[in-house]
């Protein structure tokens, strides 16, 4: 007779938009079953459920592939078609090697001879990784000097240009629409239904119920799409002519004194500052606070003038004053003719209007008016709501992008132009408007409200990596320079993840002029990622993986980047190991709390093999490295989630320095320290209590989902439409670029625009060809890729359940195709096609649909595996081994767009798998 | 709360709310612990229209706990059962796993798994070995809308399609609340509220079936309309999730029983029919009895070769009051008691009781046969009038073939040992049933034209449609115009009598076989999906209109 079985609260944060939180049925010591954790049904935002991917989670534990025990490489040659020799090893063994090489890392100075660290880490998974780390990442804080700057696909996978120009414009690493309020959206790409991860589901399924109207916008009827009102068939690359068609009909051919939100683009926005004859802010002689024009006395006045009762929006005038331009440079003015900055907007949206806009992005003139039309329609411009006792703004309208759409080439302009259509109607950070989730550039990172802070010209603080001749960082401290080369990508822990990270794995095999020499560095730890598949040209970055000298690779299965490896530490899963996290208030991707509080990920089961819990593994290299007690003072400082010391003294559970703390303790300690925080000392909870509980939570006010509030109390303005400090960063980095000899970053620097330009930007992909000596019209299609709900960030593509599960949905069998396109080139369902970029090839079986234009294909996730077990014999195709390591295809923020040009042969007849 | 004293449990699934996911089928299999390539619930990805005007949408399917569900009166064991509260539920130690309920089903909710396996080709995992289910193998399996969920919760005092532990998996585990569960007979529940407040619809409503899911399809931002037909490409299109699959339950073994059991049984009846007719000596009752007897047993035995657990076949006996399946068990009993006091007794000129009972039997039999296909309501092919009569006069012209080959054999045997009178009673014999296959031939051969030419209408797919041209150009040219042409030649006494007789007779039995072979194996493709009505969305006429106003607040 078998022993009743209990269920265990434990936590999924395997995609970005978790965390959400599950139980696990165990009966002897066997995890059986998966289910939601409905104990939190009534405060999480999606209901308390957990997606499709959570409940791979058991198949994941179980997995007879996983590796087993620490593994040793004994074949020096590295390479993709050599065998790594891999023998077991004890942990003793294992910890020993690994410990003795960054010993003598320690030993030889922290840093190569260019300066570069000779430690790096890669995680992947947009920062979900650090929910499984335990505390390693304090050992990472201890270590000092440490190169996470390798990129695993970032750049191209995410949310890129969003996440920088975002989090500069509104505090907004990721954009979602305030669902609970919003009546329409525009979706320019945007998979949510894909990738917003339960709480984005439920939220919108709430929102299409109510009547919200969703119109999506991309050149294959995604699963958004799919539950979308309309979908627009746009040609690709091609959304910043759309969306520029939809601003010019908006305030060109519409009565933008009627339609606008005049009031917020006067109060909220830049368009009242006066622009110079050399466009840069004119600005008091005095004070150097930029201009406006006060309508009411006919006169020039500083923008926070106590007196500025009716600031102009449109018009030139002429006024005295001062441009501050780059490298300290000041033009001085009297009476010059000057304009507002909306004014300069009006003049530089002029030739974009819809019919321009129809002949480059393939959707009608007419589709483009009657969107825009419908957007006003539903603004609701001059109503306001009630929200927690605060009356704000009521515009229930948004516009969401997709990541091919915001990065790379023209990720800018489509940025600038979303955030621009709720600026106009003053949608932005309003009940019902264009919200951001989330901060991870700026400070405090747990508040994003808290994060808005008073800064130049009236407009939020952010810290731009500086271009000043005195500040500007010559030799770059990571390999991927970011601090060097993108001043918008600011220096907090995330932003070495968000640099060029691309630019190592390039640099690597093609030094650029001037620059120190990209050497690989002596140890890489590589977490939870496999950059050989999901990188941008995944093959080439296999390539120069087998160029690093000592791997050591946290492995769960064999797969293509431990197949370089010479450890493998196989570390305890999500079911066998010890977490704490934060849960609650604001998150990607739609995670919009009223509720804020922490969680546990806790051992339901015993460890099925030789593995170790990686808050252990931490502490064993600490203690190895020689840095135990930086170590155990990084958790006390809350690397580990908390800190365990109260700032204001009311709390102390810090952990003795002197000793390797075990797991438990680590965890007991965080747990009082976060629930005495969280409860100001009212309900602390050790770890027992969290282990049989959950979660803990209190209230998180609604009114934090809004930066309006914040904005108008430090009376605040949205940096827009008007870029003009971004663009002093570009004018000094191009200066100081040029002042070291480097012009192979010229072309990036183009992109830094007062108000964005169009230019015709699939050009860049289909003139890539000649790059490589090749014909552009070799290679007719667009391909394309999208996310798939039940692989993404999963690290799943191992799991048979997963694959059985994905087959139902269509595309993940192979290429999509349009049927008529495929029937004109001979190609029936099931059939194999080859799929070749100048770079690339890849293979995969058609599958014929109508959803799809004619001239794109489509590759759902990320495959092409050769070594994962069970995924290498999908046989399934990846865009990740057409796309190129470019520089060309490399745009100012260091992104690029995750799409090719390519061209299909058919190799074989099949018929359905 | 459910306030209703007999609940009538349903679901609705909100087609605009549902976008494909699979969770519900993921939270599905681990509740219900299926095995690989098992999904009770699942979620459809369906496409219609062509670009640049497409919609796609996702469909929840599954069992549909249908008020009145084919599976259950076709049961030969009782193992499917409906129960008061409306769900149609499975007793695995009933189930002989014959995949009768399997094939007449409309919605493909029916799975067999005849061996246990694991996902991984190196061995299954502790997890699935402590989840295993042996009493499921071999067996029907379906959705039950987590029935142990319901009753549980229930006694626990908890209300289902409220309470997540009362609730089935997928309905509490849907992370867009598409799928509701509750009671349609309590006008307070969350069911009953959606489907009065939204129009909805049931799918494949003109089966009669009226099954429990509700789909709805209309949101303020995306009015419903009426379903484009699907073109016959489309249809025939097997990556369409619209299309049925060709059915696998019933394969080569159980097709075998039709073609033997129907020649045999009508191998009998025409035997016994010449007998009262005085057109067969008594002597040979015997040999063709026993030949009858013979090749139904072959068939029979092929069709126990195809049932998933053969020890339990006695179970098929339990449900003559509803099941074609057990009348035809019954039927075989007394059709070979009949024929052991057939060939127990002397046989006189006139059949007796015993050859009057044997050819009843074998009548029956036939009748059996076809009505077991006929009730067969998930596969359109076989679930029309005319194949019943198909079946039948099929059995009867194969018997006449069956006979006349029979007679041509013994025939022969008696020329050979110079019996000259026993050859020239079986002359008369088989112009007479020469005549009989003429006829019958061509009443079967209208009433194939007719079954093709009704076929479309009847809702028979192309994919079906065009397995019965190919069907049908051996079937004429072998099993009616081979069969009548020699038929008339015997009648006319054009060349040598046993030999075109038994041409005729080989004709008609190959034509038997080979279209109904054909029907069972390559033209039982299952209903397939449908949906009548659609939510407007999608691109080009697809799309839901414009709209210049907002909505009322929220």
């Amino acid at each position: 007779m078998s022993a009743a079985s209990h269920k265990v609260p434990v936590y999924c944060y395997q995609c970005v938009a978790g965390p959400d939180l599950l139980k696990v049925e165990v009966r002897d010591g066997v995890a059986e079953r998966i289910e939601s954790n409905y104990d939190v049904s009534a405060e999480h935002p999606g209901g308390g459920r957990v997606c499709v991917k959570a409940y791979g989670l058991i198949q994941k534990t179980y997995n007879p592939n996983r590796i087993r025990q620490p593994m040793r490489r004994t074949n020096p040659k590295k390479g993709r078609d050599e065998d790594p020799g891999f023998v077991p090893i004890s942990w003793r063994e294992a910890l020993d090697l690994v410990g003795e090489r960054l010993h003598r890392i320690r030993e030889q100075g922290l840093t190569d001879a260019s300066g570069f660290p000779r430690l790096a880490m890669s995680t992947g998974g947009g920062g979900t990784p650090v929910q499984y780390m335990g505390t390693f990442p304090a050992f990472m804080a201890a270590w000092g000097a440490l190169d996470q700057g390798y990129g695993a696909g970032q750049g191209v996978k995410c949310y890129h240009s969003e996440h920088l120009y975002g989090e500069l414009w509104h505090r907004a690493f990721i954009v979602s629409p305030d669902t609970p309020y919003v009546n329409y959206i525009i979706n320019c790409g945007n998979n949510v239904e894909a990738s917003g991860g339960v709480a984005g589901i439920w939220r919108e399924a709430d929102a299409r119920s109510r009547g919200c109207k969703r119109v999506q916008v991309e050149p294959h009827l995604s699963i958004t799409g799919a539950v979308s009102a309309e979908w627009v068939p746009i040609r690709p690359k091609t959304d910043a002519a759309f969306l520029f068609g939809l601003i010019h009909h908006i305030v060109h051919e519409r009565d933008w004194r009627e339609v606008c939100d005049l009031p917020a683009l006067r109060d909220r926005s830049n368009s009242p500052y006066l622009v110079g004859p050399n466009g840069w802010f004119m600005r008091a002689a005095d004070s150097g606070k930029p201009l406006v024009w006060d309508e009411a006395d006919g006169r020039a006045k500083a923008h926070d003038a106590p007196d500025l009762s009716r600031p102009a929006l449109e018009g030139a005038f002429e006024v005295d004053g001062v441009e501050h331009g780059p490298d300290g440079a000041v033009h001085t003015h009297l009476g010059v003719r000057v304009r507002t900055a909306f004014q300069c907007l009006l003049d530089h949206m002029k030739p974009y209007d819809p019919d321009w806009a129809a002949a480059q992005c393939d959707v009608p003139a007419h589709t483009i008016r009657r969107i825009a039309d419908e957007y006003l329609a539903h603004a609701c411009v001059g109503e306001t709501i009630e929200i927690e006792g605060q009356i704000l703004p009521f515009r229930p309208v948004a516009v969401m992008l997709g990541k091919t759409v915001n990065n790379g080439w023209g990720g800018y302009h489509c940025c600038w132009a979303r955030t621009l259509l709720a600026l106009l109607v003053g949608a932005l950070e309003v009940p019902g408007g264009t919200l951001g989730t989330t901060v991870k550039l700026v400070r405090p990172a747990f508040s994003r409200t808290g994060s808005v802070l008073p800064g130049e010209d009236g407009f939020m603080a952010f810290q731009f990596n500086e271009t000043s001749r005195e500040g500007w960082l010559r030799d770059p401290h990571i390999r991927n320079a970011y601090r060097t080369l993108v001043p918008l990508v600011s220096d907090s822990p995330w932003s070495p993840a968000l640099g060029p990270a691309h630019l190592p794995w390039l640099f690597q095999k093609t030094p650029p002029a001037n620059w120190p020499r990209v050497h690989p560095p002596d140890v890489w730890i590589c977490y939870r990622t496999n950059p050989a598949i999901s990188s941008w040209n995944a093959p080439q970055v296999a390539e120069r993986l087998a160029e690093f000298p000592f791997i050591v690779a946290f492995a769960y299965t064999d797969d293509e980047t431990n197949h370089f490896a010479d450890v493998l530490l196989p570390e305890s899963t999500d079911l066998e190991s010890l977490q704490l996290i934060r849960i609650g208030s604001t998150k990607f991707t739609e995670q919009y709390w009223k509720h804020e509080g922490w969680a546990i990920r806790q051992p339901a089961i015993e460890p099925l093999h030789d593995t170790m819990d990686l808050t252990d593994i931490a502490t064993a290299l600490a203690e190895r490295a020689g840095i135990l007690d930086r170590y155990v003072e990084a958790i006390n400082k809350g690397a580990a989630g908390m800190n365990l010391r109260d700032r204001k003294g009311r709390f102390d559970y810090s952990l003795d320095p002197a000793q390797p703390p075990t797991r438990e303790a680590v965890w007991d300690a965080v747990c009082k320290a976060a629930s005495d925080d969280l409860s100001h000392g009212e309900a602390v909870h050790d770890l027992d209590w969290f282990r049989e509980h959950g979660f803990q939570l209190r209230p998180f006010p609604q009114l934090d989902w809004y930066l309006h509030p914040a904005m108008v109390r430090q009376g605040l303005r949205y940096e827009l439409p008007y870029q003009e400090r971004l663009v002093r960063h570009g004018h000094q980095l191009a200066n100081r670029l040029r002042e070291i000899g480097v012009d192979w970053w010229a072309r990036q620097l183009t992109e830094y625009e007062h108000l964005p330009t169009w230019e015709p930007f699939p050009d860049i992909w289909i003139d890539y060809a000649r790059e490589y000596g090749r014909d552009p019209d070799e290679f007719p299609f667009w391909a394309l890729t999208a996310r798939s709900m039940q692989y993404s960030w999963g690290a799943n593509v191992g799991l048979p359940l997963i694959n059985e599960l994905a087959n139902n949905i269509a595309g993940h069998r192979g290429v999509v195709i349009n049927r008529t396109a495929a029937r004109r080139l001979g190609i029936a369902e099931g059939d194999e096609l080859v799929l070749e970029s100048v770079s690339g090839q890849t293979r995969g079986q058609a599958v014929l649909r109508e959803g799809i234009r004619p001239d794109t294909v489509l590759m759902i996730g990320q495959f092409d595996h050769w070594k994962t077990p069970y995924a290498r014999d999908l046989d399934l195709p990846s865009l990740n081994s057409l796309t190129d390591l470019s520089l060309k295809l490399t745009d100012g923020t260091g992104s690029g767009s995750d799409l090719m040009r390519v061209k299909i042969t058919p190799v074989a007849k099949g018929g359905r798998r | 709360m459910s306030a209703a004293a007999n609940p009538r449990w349903g679901m609705t699934v909100d087609l605009n709310r549902c976008v494909g996911c699979q969770t519900c089928t993921a939270a599905c299999k681990h509740a219900n612990d299926t095995p690989p390539e098992v999904q009770w619930r699942r979620v459809i990805d369906i496409e219609q229209g062509s670009f640049p005007s497409v919609e796609r949408l996702f469909m929840v399917v599954g069992c549909q706990h249908c008020e009145e569900p084919p599976c259950v009166p076709v049961c030969p064991t009782g193992a499917t059962q409906q129960r008061a509260d409306g769900l149609v539920t499975m007793d695995y130690d009933q189930c002989i796993g014959c995949a009768y309920c399997a094939v007449s089903c409309p919605y493909q909710a029916r799975t067999i798994v005849h061996e246990q396996k694991g996902y991984f080709a190196s061995g299954r995992t502790a997890q699935e070995v402590a989840t295993s289910h042996p009493e499921r193998q071999g067996v029907a399996q379906k959705c039950t809308f987590c029935v142990d969920r319901v009753d549980s919760g229930l006694a626990a005092g908890l209300v289902p399609g409220v309470d997540p532990a009362a609730t089935p998996a997928c309905a509490a585990s849907c992370i867009a609340s598409a799928i509701q569960f509750g009671d349609f007979n309590d006008p307070e529940s969350k069911v009953s509220r959606l489907s009065r407040d939204i129009p909805s619809f049931q799918m494949h409503a003109q089966l009669g079936t009226n099954p429990q899911i509700r789909y709805l399809y209309e949101t303020p931002a995306v009015p419903g309309r009426d379903s484009a037909v699907e073109d016959d490409e489309r249809l025939s299109d097997l990556a369409n999730p619209l299309t049925g699959q060709l059915q696998r339950f019933w394969d080569w073994r159980a097709a075998m029983n039709w073609c033997f059991g129907g020649t045999g049984s009508g191998l009998a009846t025409m035997a016994v029919v010449l007998w009262a007719a005085g057109l067969m000596p008594a002597t040979l009752v015997r040999v063709w009895a026993l030949g009858a007897g013979a090749l139904m047993a072959i068939g029979l035995f092929c069709v126990f070769l195809k049932i998933g657990r053969q020890m339990r076949f006695w179970r098929a006996a339990l449900r003559p009051h509803t099941s074609w399946m057990t009348r035809e068990l019954y039927v075989v009993v007394l059709f070979y008691l009949a024929l052991a006091g057939l060939l127990l007794s002397t046989p006189g000129d006139a059949p007796g009781v015993a050859g009057w009972a044997t050819g009843g039997c074998a009548i029956a039999f036939l009748i059996c046969q076809a009505m077991i296909l006929f009730k067969a309501r998930g596969i359109p092919a076989w679930r029309v009038h005319p194949v019943p009569a198909l079946i039948v006069v099929s059995g009867l012209a194969e018997g006449a073939g069956a006979t006349l080959l029979l007679g041509a054999l013994v025939s022969g045997t008696a020329s050979a040992s110079g019996v000259g009178e026993g050859g020239r009673a079986m002359e008369g014999m088989a112009q007479a049933l020469a005549a009989g296959l003429v006829v019958l031939v061509l009443i079967h051969a209208s009433l194939w034209r007719l079954h093709v030419a009704r076929a479309a209408e009847q809702g028979i797919g192309p994919l079906a449609r065009a397995e019965f041209a190919r069907i049908g150009g051996v079937l004429h040219g072998l099993g009616h115009v081979g069969p009548a042409v020699l038929g008339l030649c015997v009648v006319a006494g054009i060349g040598p009598t046993p030999l075109v007789a038994a041409l005729a007779g080989i004709l008609a039995i190959t034509g038997g076989f080979w279209w109904k072979f054909r029907l069972i194996v390559r033209a039982g493709y299952q209903q397939g999906f449908a949906l009548p009505r659609m939510p407007q969305r999608g691109s080009g006429h697809h799309a839901a209109p414009e709209r210049h106003a907002a909505p009322a607040r929220a």
